[in-house]
């Protein structure tokens, strides 16, 4: 077992890692500066004139609209946390408890139609599904949102299924079955806090997966219904980058590559601390 | 055991990828540079004219040419009986596969039309021996026929529903193509006669359409479903390969020979002499071997392949405006591309307008006449609170032609003097109009907009909320209804679910019939009048007009509707917008995209040696 | 031979699977096409004649049935757009598709594969850090922008102007070359991060086996050690990766690539079968990506037996 303070000895030792929460946290600032109303809230404003080029008025230029793309990559990072944290946590929470499932029960019916459902899950291609789910939820605010859920519960839950019945087959998970406490309880006690690792990883994993996820199904016409994320701003820019105004396409690409980046710089420290064999360090 | 050296085995696996890299790099480089030249000696001197469009057709059926694309391939492809003169502006009919103009009966319901002798249609395997035979009245009887038989999905059967005698009849009867339609028949292999329900002035525009085109009915037969990717017609082309990327039509070596005259297409020495087109004189179209037509939904792609040289036509998509114009009014090419470029501006044949919902309660009719009245106010408000100024600058780079109502200024009965209009929007009589009727932000109904969602229409969503955030209405108070398919779209809006929707409505004939009939009541959804709207004064004269000849008396019927539509504020209307087209100085062409269209094809020409003289004059 | 037999039935039950969830979702609840063929001033009577041309009045059993008997039959119908029949559409996108992705593909992997054996080689040596850096870079690249750019960048005049924008009119190799490089350029960008990352982790994880550290005991130097051993015995993991990814890469990387490139593979196809409501291609798509998904589940489960006799 890797003891906590071990991990964060770990990862304070790692500069980038660090690098990469911090980035996240200035992001997460930023989200919330939306959510409390400081910032960005003038997205939807159409002032400026047409694709007015940077500025001490409009410090990223306009839009086609006039809309500062300032606000509007601001108001975006609000849009990529919300659609990052609900995706990340619920496939999260979701594929471990059906993978816990699966692993306490394996080889029982639980277990096989826990894997037959990823199995089928899987063998739909990405895309098609999510756009299916988006046509069934046909303009629900959530659409997006489930189809990424549905799908990306699997990978946390095969892994979760492994760790578990690794950990099954330990002394401590043995003798309490041996004193007769319900599965559920020992699962929930005993079982699961030992997968915090891999959920941890996972959630960031699925948080990246998610604002990628988001900028291709904007970009479709399937992602973000009312408001403005970096996929809309991504998906106006292929309007605008082949007659030469970039400000939209540099704005929304290099603040979704920073809080990528960040993410993954983090996600990757917390896999090395947590998996020694195979970190670089 | 070998000691390699560290990175031994490793590197040289890392040093082959990478040539293989670089040589797959280069060697897309190199072609690149060469192929064109290499191309261009190799091939036959067979001439090619390369158009494009921002939409591809699905099917080359003629009874699903809904869209201005398949409309464009079918009368290509196939004959319509009529079609319009190339050059006479404002357009005037002209015969097509019909020998002359139709005799009209004195009550203007019979229509004899006769056909040209010795058309064929193309040699195909559906033929016996494969040879292509000759064009009779019968197939044109039948393909009008085809229109109203459920099992072949067709799209036109709106343009003659209830007009011809016993069509309708006949389709309720089980679509047998063995019965007689008694006001469609063949008198002969090569006279037709059609016998209207009561006077239709329409009817010979509606036979230039692609719903209208002959097809014969062994192609039909033998090709089963897949006819609609086998064309088998008797136009100027016929089709060689088509995906949804491209379309290739070659020369119809049998299409029947006439010489052109530029006369008779209405040639105008003044605005047209410019174009080369005195060189036509004379010759038979069609005119160029090969049209290969490149389908490019993506403004910014269609551009960049324009300018790289891989185009002969494009319709200049807005975003490229500013690099194109030298000025906006009157639209003036810029020095560069004037090099190599013709420019002509047109109106489109249409008009975009936003309607009200008029069957939804919260916005449109409501029985209560109090809260109906106030209805009336808040739509009005909307209306005046519309910058359609801002609205033209942003998407129609401000060239756009805004106008008061809905007759469109391609109609010939718009009414200069009274609607155009510079529409300057009043603020203040909006928020009056509000606060008299007892709106505020509190009590203000709650908007959807629907669209398709696609970069443009959201953005004109979000557009239309900052308008209306300006008299006051909240943010949070205007939402976007949003449809991944334009297919649910119009499955909502046709099931009168959607509360604010832009309609872009293309006429399909130059006559102002075609779009008041849009908010004739009968009319409503999942009919084309899409407000719903329904006002019983204008159904009366709707009717009134709808058996009269283009006279200046219809025209005033007309122009009363539009104002009564204006007065009831049943819709945000309108603009109507100015297409930039561009084409290569080496062809003698003058393409259209209005009621004219596709027929224009055959009159492309490369500009031969009399134009390389007139230049160098 | 029972267990070949067991692993059928397991894949049979997972084709039903994917079916009946993608006809619930694509088909039941999915585009309607109606609408769109409909004409202009259509009445409630037309809009049923269309509905029941297009098999939307029938109850939801036996739509689904007629499904999988046209799926196990291979009778894929036509496509309610165009009428294409819809083998002909795979006959025709297909090709286009595999010869857009497969060089990007292959060189994805290849390239991977070299980058993670050279920073599991120089692990924890400045190669390492250097390819781990740009493999985060790599996954914390959208592909949207990467093909944004790459346009911009090859193929326009704000660039290097060497490639066409869009298109796919290939009838020479030299022509292929001139359409095929930006796509591949982009797929081989937004693949090489994840690629060397997981290649990566496999070869050390292969290093840090017993028989590894036997032979390294014994003396061998790392390079045959890499060489020998550990890509030989990696050869399962990297294999599956590669089998795995192929459906998915054909259908969902395509998808965005040709539909933004507009190339007429089938990911295009199924871009505009969504698009336009044209649920048999739409179906069939689905169901043949389904059907080989399992197909290659087996396959790979059985060349795991083939490769490692100890896996039960």
């Amino acid at each position: 077992m890797t003891s906590d303070s071990r991990i964060w000895r770990q990862l304070k030792k790692n500069r980038a890692g660090l690098a990469g929460l911090l980035i996240v946290a200035v992001f997460f600032l930023l989200a919330a500066g939306v959510w409390t109303g400081i910032l960005g809230q003038d997205w939807s404003d159409a002032g400026g004139g047409r694709w007015e080029p940077p500025g001490k008025e409009f410090w990223f230029g306009t839009n086609l609209l006039g809309q500062d793309i300032f606000q509007r990559s601001i108001y975006s990072v609000r849009t990529a946390f919300e659609v990052g944290m609900v995706v990340s946590i619920f496939s999260t929470v979701l594929g471990a408890v059906l993978g816990s499932l699966a692993g306490w029960y394996s080889d029982s019916w639980i277990d096989h139609a826990i894997l037959w459902l990823k199995g089928v899950l899987d063998s739909i291609p990405f895309y098609l599904f999510v756009a299916a789910v988006a046509y069934a939820l046909q303009g629900q605010d959530w659409a997006m949102h489930i189809a990424m859920i549905a799908t990306f519960w699997t990978t946390t839950g095969r892994l979760v299924r492994a760790e578990v019945m690794k950990i099954k087959s330990r002394e401590f998970v043995l003798s309490a079955r041996a004193i007769g406490l319900p599965d559920l309880l020992i699962l929930s006690r005993h079982v699961l806090p030992n997968t915090l690792h891999i959920l941890l990883i996972q959630t960031t994993i699925a948080f990246v997966a998610a604002i990628k996820t988001e900028v291709i199904l904007s970009f479709l016409g399937l992602g973000v219904h009312d408001g403005v994320s970096w996929g809309l701003m991504l998906a106006e820019s292929t309007q605008e980058v082949l007659a030469g105004h970039f400000s939209n396409f540099l704005a929304a690409s290099l603040m979704l590559f920073a809080l990528l980046m960040g993410f993954n710089l983090f996600s990757d420290a917390l896999q090395d601390a947590y998996d020694p064999k195979q970190a670089a360090i | 055991m070998t000691c390699w050296g560290k990175l031994g085995p490793v590197t040289p696996l890392i040093k082959s990828l990478l040539l293989l890299c670089l040589s797959i790099a280069s060697m897309a480089m190199l072609p690149g540079c060469n192929n064109r030249s290499e191309s261009e000696e190799a091939a036959p001197p067979a001439t090619v004219y390369r158009h494009s469009m921002d939409g591809a057709p699905s099917s080359l059926d003629p009874a699903q040419a809904s869209s201005i694309y398949a409309n464009f391939l079918a009368v290509n492809l196939y004959d319509t009986l009529y079609r319009y003169k190339y050059l006479a502006r404002p357009y005037e009919l002209e015969p097509n596969l019909a020998d002359g103009l139709p005799e009209v009966s004195a009550d203007g319901l019979i229509y004899t039309m006769h056909l040209k002798p010795g058309v064929h249609f193309i040699d195909d395997p559906a033929f016996p021996e494969g040879r292509g035979r000759a064009v009779r009245a019968e197939d044109f009887v039948y393909s009008i026929k085809r229109q109203f038989d459920p099992a072949t999905r067709a799209q036109g059967a709106w343009l003659w529903q209830g007009r011809i005698v016993g069509l309708d009849e006949w389709k309720e009867n089980g679509s047998d193509y063995q019965q007689e339609v008694p006001g469609l028949k063949a008198l002969d292999d090569r006279t037709l006669q059609i016998q209207l329900v009561s006077p239709f002035p329409q009817l010979t525009h509606t036979l230039t359409q692609g719903f209208s085109a002959v097809v014969p009915r062994e192609a039909v037969d033998h090709y089963g479903q897949e006819f609609a990717i086998h064309p088998v017609g008797s136009g100027p082309y016929r089709l060689q390969t088509f995906n949804s990327a491209s379309a290739v039509l070659v020369r119809n070596s049998r299409f029947r020979q006439e010489p052109f005259s530029l006369s008779a297409e209405g040639f105008d020495a003044v605005s047209q002499g410019h174009l080369g087109l005195e060189q036509l004189e004379g010759k038979a179209p069609p005119l160029m071997d090969r049209i290969e037509i490149e389908f490019v939904a993506e403004d910014a792609a269609r551009w960049n392949s324009f300018i790289a040289g891989e185009l002969d036509f494009i319709k200049v998509p807005v975003s490229q405006f500013d690099q194109v114009l030298e000025n906006r009014d009157p639209p003036d090419l810029n020095a560069t591309l004037a090099e190599n470029y013709h420019l002509i501006a047109n109106l489109e044949s249409g008009f975009v307008h936003t309607d009200f919902n008029m069957d939804d309660p919260r916005i449109g009719y409501h029985p209560d006449p109090d809260r109906n009245t106030r209805n009336h106010a808040l739509r009005c408000a909307i209306i005046e609170a519309f910058d359609w100024r801002k609205r033209n600058e942003i998407f129609y780079y401000g060239i756009g032609y805004v106008f008061d109502g809905i007759i469109p200024p391609a109609a010939p009965e718009f009414d200069l003097q009274k609607h155009h209009v510079p529409v300057a929007r009043d603020l203040e009589k909006a928020r009056n109009l509000l606060s008299d009727h007892g709106w505020n932000a509190e009590n203000l109904p709650v908007i959807e907009y629907g669209f398709t969602s696609s970069v443009t229409e959201r953005q004109m969503f979000e557009q239309l909320r900052s308008f209306l955030g300006e008299i006051g209405y909240p943010q949070e108070k205007v939402k976007p209804l949003t449809f991944a398919t334009y297919g649910d779209y119009a499955r909502a809006y046709l099931n009168r679910e959607v509360m604010l929707m832009t309609i872009g409505w293309t006429m399909d004939y130059p006559d102002a019939e075609n779009t008041v009939q849009l908010f004739y009541g009968p009319n409503a959804s999942p009919g084309s009048n899409t407000a719903n709207y329904n006002n019983s004064r204008f159904n009366q004269l709707y009717r009134e007009s709808s058996g009269m000849q283009p006279s200046a008396g219809r025209t005033a019927i007309y122009r009363e509707m539009n104002q009564i539509v204006i007065d009831d504020c049943a819709t945000i209307s309108g603009v109507s917008r100015r297409l930039i087209l561009l084409w290569n100085r080496d062809l003698a062409a003058l393409p259209d995209r209005s009621f004219v269209g596709g027929f224009f094809f055959r009159f492309v020409a490369p500009r031969g040696q009399s134009g390389a003289a007139q230049a160098a004059e | 031979m029972r267990y070949a037999l067991s692993k059928l039935a397991h894949g049979l039950f997972l084709v039903l699977g994917v079916t009946l969830i993608s006809f619930i979702l694509m088909v039941w609840f999915g585009p309607d096409q109606t609408y769109t063929l409909i004409g202009k001033n259509a009445n409630p009577q037309q809009i049923a004649e269309v509905r029941h041309e297009l098999g939307y009045d029938q109850p939801f059993a036996r739509r689904y049935v007629d499904y999988v008997a046209q799926l196990f039959t291979l009778n894929l119908g036509a496509s309610n757009s165009s009428g294409e029949p819809v083998s002909r559409i795979l006959k025709r996108t297909v090709p286009i598709t595999l010869a857009l992705m497969l060089p990007g593909f292959i060189l994805g992997n290849l390239l991977g594969i070299a980058l993670g054996l050279t920073a599991a080689q120089h692990r924890g040596r400045w190669t390492d850090h250097l390819i781990n850096g740009f493999s985060v870079t790599g996954m914390s690249l959208s592909f949207l922008v990467i093909i944004i750019l790459l346009q911009v960048l090859l193929s326009t005049p704000y660039g290097l102007n060497l490639f066409p924008v869009r298109g796919w009119q290939v009838d020479d190799p030299g022509s292929y070359l001139k359409y095929v490089t930006v796509p591949t350029l982009s797929l081989i960008l937004v693949t090489l991060g994840y690629n060397t990352r997981f290649y990566r982790a496999v070869f050390v994880d292969e290093s840090g086996k017993d028989h590894i550290r036997t032979a390294r005991a014994c003396g061998a130097s790392t390079a045959t050690i890499l060489w020998k051993h550990v890509l030989k015995n990696s050869l399962v993991p990297v294999l599956t990766r590669i089998m795995f990814s192929i459906p998915l890469i054909v259908i969902s990387g395509s998808l965005l690539l040709e539909s933004y490139f507009g190339i007429p593979g089938i990911g295009k196809a199924t871009f505009d079968a969504i698009t336009s409501g044209d649920q048999p291609v739409l179906k069939a798509v689905v169901g043949l990506t389904a059907v080989a998904f399992v197909l290659i589940q087996i396959l790979t489960d059985l060349l795991y037996r083939l490769v490692d006799p100890r896996i039960s």
